[in-house]
């Protein structure tokens, strides 16, 4: 029992931290982006974050604060990157200043937003 | 239901205080800095002081430095009444101190205990611009939207109250202003939909005595100038700083933008709006100082769409202009035109353009209105973008203040070369979030150059630019102008100078470490005076600008320190 657990406990935990403040648990697999690959909704949701995400965010994603740089999403949070963009779009962090906008943006205009987002993904 | 405009209560209670605190209000209280914008009510950042001068300026050195134990934008000024200097830390505040003024010592610490969710409803940094104080008391606001009294002895809170709702976008930035038995405030919120006011409470128990909304509701004049129901959210906010005449017993007091950005609901979406201005949006209104009714309005920019937002502080003097004494306000608006009105009277003087402006040609000085370009080719519409407009929305100089110098007759005020794109968009109203309906690109340099920024001096009697040095990057610091022929500023490297006023020679120059966006003050304590400086680089508004904002960023690290300096 004991070692069935330590094998566990590792990817689980690593799991919360990487994805917090997230139902811990959710995965990348658990959601599924309608607009993987679109290149046709790209430049409209460059258009949608500029609009509603630029004020903190940048234009286009662009600016110069580290830790809120969307253009560091899979860099920072690798596998969890679209499960960790979706919740905290949903759920907001509200003590980092990030509202949430559960009810507010349809998921259309969010996955949109993510689809324009993993076009300017950077390396390092 | 109708909303009261203008709420009497207590209105009795004043008339006994006036009495007591009249003589003090018009004495100019030499060597300290007791009000935000300077030694008196006039926002002028001038003082008389001469110890240090354009000759021995250069022999400055660090005299005591303070942590302001905080990395968000600092944009306090510290007040020195008596031997103590009050200052505050950014995020909210965090802290309020009360200092030593000769040596930097720790006399008490105030730390609000604060909500931490309103990160989430303040538009552009977690900021504080510092404290008011009157009669052994201490005021400030707070990005909660709570108003609060200390003693200033102690530090030990007297009374708190609830000025409104931050979770719908309310909260107060600056201090508020204080005069006879009121301590005044407005309220930020304009990027949320809010309906902007001034209130005003009595200094002893916190109790409201008059509150005055900056948009008319039904009934009341000028509500006429909004479409349906869009005076409810048309924000008019006030979160910048009032100013106040204690002859003509009158504050001054500036709004915001209109909310949300995009005009199309609230107004026309065309040039040709008349009659739907938006009052008093982006506005320079002059409030009763007992009752707070307003005595008159002048709007800077009508059916504003361009966040134009119109707060920047109004700066009292009496000019002589074509041989007679006027008693003047002066104002260096986002829009890009230095404004002289008369402000016993509100009546526009001269409106003139101090730096490249193209949204509109002129100002009409019968009318009092700006003339748009033609076609509306600098106005965004709905989908429809306006391009290479000037300036950009940061402003031809934004709320860093500016200095009158009544020795040299010049004002010094940090402006911005940039122009932007602009569109208007489709959006829903939603409490406590971002209300814009807006998109834009702001990553433009300007008309004259490379450089994103300059102070500059200005002749507010022949209208025009005297000389100016420029920034490269943008967010010159506030301005602050002394006796001794001098001109202090500092930019968002955290380079602090001092400025030959009459020249614009930059006489000698400090590396602060980390930008500055505040003016700096002087003080003398014992015998000796002193130049203090906050820095701490801008952090909330630069990501509105891309690669411009990311430069800004680089340019130097976040910090949180006052630096005091003397010969």
């Amino acid at each position: 029992m004991k070692s069935f657990v330590g094998m566990f406990a590792g990817p689980v935990v690593a799991a919360a931290l990487a994805s917090l403040p997230l139902a811990a648990g959710a995965a990348d697999g658990d959601l599924v982006n309608p607009y993987a690959g679109r290149e046709d909704v790209v430049e409209e949701g460059g258009s949608l974050l500029n609009q509603y995400c630029s004020h903190c965010h940048g234009p286009w994603a662009v600016q110069g604060e580290r830790p809120r740089d969307l253009r560091r999403l899979n860099l920072r949070y690798g596998d969890y990157a679209m499960s960790t963009f979706y919740t905290t779009v949903q759920e907001g962090r509200p003590p980092k200043g990030m509202p949430p906008w559960k009810g507010i943006l349809d998921d259309e205009i969010v996955w949109k937003i993510y689809t324009f987002l993993q076009t300017v993904q950077v390396e390092d | 239901m109708t909303m009261k405009r203008v709420s009497h209560v207590a209105l009795t209670a004043i008339v006994g205080a006036v009495l007591a605190t009249a003589s003090s209000a018009g004495i100019a209280q030499k060597g300290q800095w007791l009000h935000y914008g300077g030694n008196d009510y006039s926002n002028n950042r001038f003082s008389d002081l001469t110890q240090i001068n354009a000759d021995n300026v250069h022999k400055l050195k660090v005299a005591w430095i303070h942590s302001l134990g905080t990395l968000e934008s600092q944009e306090s000024t510290p007040l020195v009444v008596g031997d103590t200097m009050y200052v505050t830390s950014s995020t909210g505040p965090r802290y309020v101190f009360a200092l030593d003024a000769r040596t930097g010592k720790t006399k008490w610490v105030h730390q609000p205990e604060m909500p931490n969710d309103f990160f989430a409803t303040v538009c552009c940094g977690l900021d504080n611009r510092g404290v008011a104080y009157a009669n052994g008391k201490v005021f400030f606001g707070r990005l909660d939207a709570k108003l609060v009294a200390l003693d200033a002895n102690t530090g030990r809170r007297l009374w708190t109250v609830t000025v409104e709702n931050y979770r719908n976008g309310h909260a107060i930035t600056s201090p508020p202003l204080v005069y006879k038995n009121l301590v005044v405030t407005g309220i930020a919120g304009g990027e949320y939909g809010i309906r902007g006011f001034v209130a005003a409470y009595d200094q002893d128990t916190g109790e409201q005595v008059w509150k005055t909304y900056t948009i008319p509701g039904p009934g009341e004049p000028g509500n006429e100038t909004w479409r349906g129901d869009t005076w409810k959210t048309g924000a008019a906010s006030t979160w910048g700083v009032g100013s106040y005449d204690p002859k003509l017993n009158t504050v001054y007091w500036a709004t915001s933008n209109a909310g949300p950005w995009g005009g199309h609901e609230r107004s026309i979406d065309s040039s040709d709006f008349y009659p739907y201005t938006n009052l008093w949006t982006a506005s320079q209104l002059a409030f009763d100082a007992d009752t707070g009714e307003i005595k008159w309005g002048y709007q800077y920019t009508p059916n504003d769409v361009w966040d134009y937002d119109g707060i920047n502080e109004a700066v009292l003097h009496d000019l002589r202009i074509g041989g007679r004494t006027v008693p003047v306000l002066m104002h260096a608006d986002r829009n890009g035109f230095f404004y002289v009105l008369n402000r016993q009277t509100g009546k526009l003087i001269s409106a003139d353009p101090f730096v490249t402006v193209n949204w509109a040609t002129h100002v009409d000085l019968k009318t009092g209105r700006p003339v748009e370009a033609a076609n509306n080719e600098k106005r965004p519409q709905l989908g429809k973008w306006a391009r290479n407009v000037c300036p950009n929305l940061i402003g031809g100089k934004n709320w860093s203040p500016m200095s009158y110098n009544p020795n040299t007759g010049l004002v010094y005020l940090p402006a911005f070369n940039m122009c932007m794109d602009i569109a208007n968009k489709e959006e829903e109203y939603t409490p406590g979030r971002f209300y814009l309906a807006s998109e834009f690109d702001l990553s433009k340099a300007g008309a004259t150059g490379e450089h994103l920024a300059m102070m500059m001096a200005w002749d507010p009697i022949k209208k025009k630019e005297v000389w100016s040095i420029k920034e490269p990057l943008m967010f010159a610091s506030g301005a602050m102008s002394t006796a001794g022929n001098l001109l202090f500023y500092g930019n968002v490297e955290g380079t602090l100078k001092a400025v030959n006023a009459r020249s614009g020679k930059v006489l000698w120059e400090f590396d602060v470490g980390t930008g500055i966006l505040q003016s700096p003050i002087t003080y003398t304590v014992g015998g000796k005076q002193y130049l203090a400086v906050v820095a701490g680089r801008v952090k909330g508004p630069p990501s509105f600008f891309g690669q411009i904002g990311q430069r800004v960023i680089d340019a130097s690290p976040e910090g949180g320190v006052l630096v005091v300096f003397s010969l």
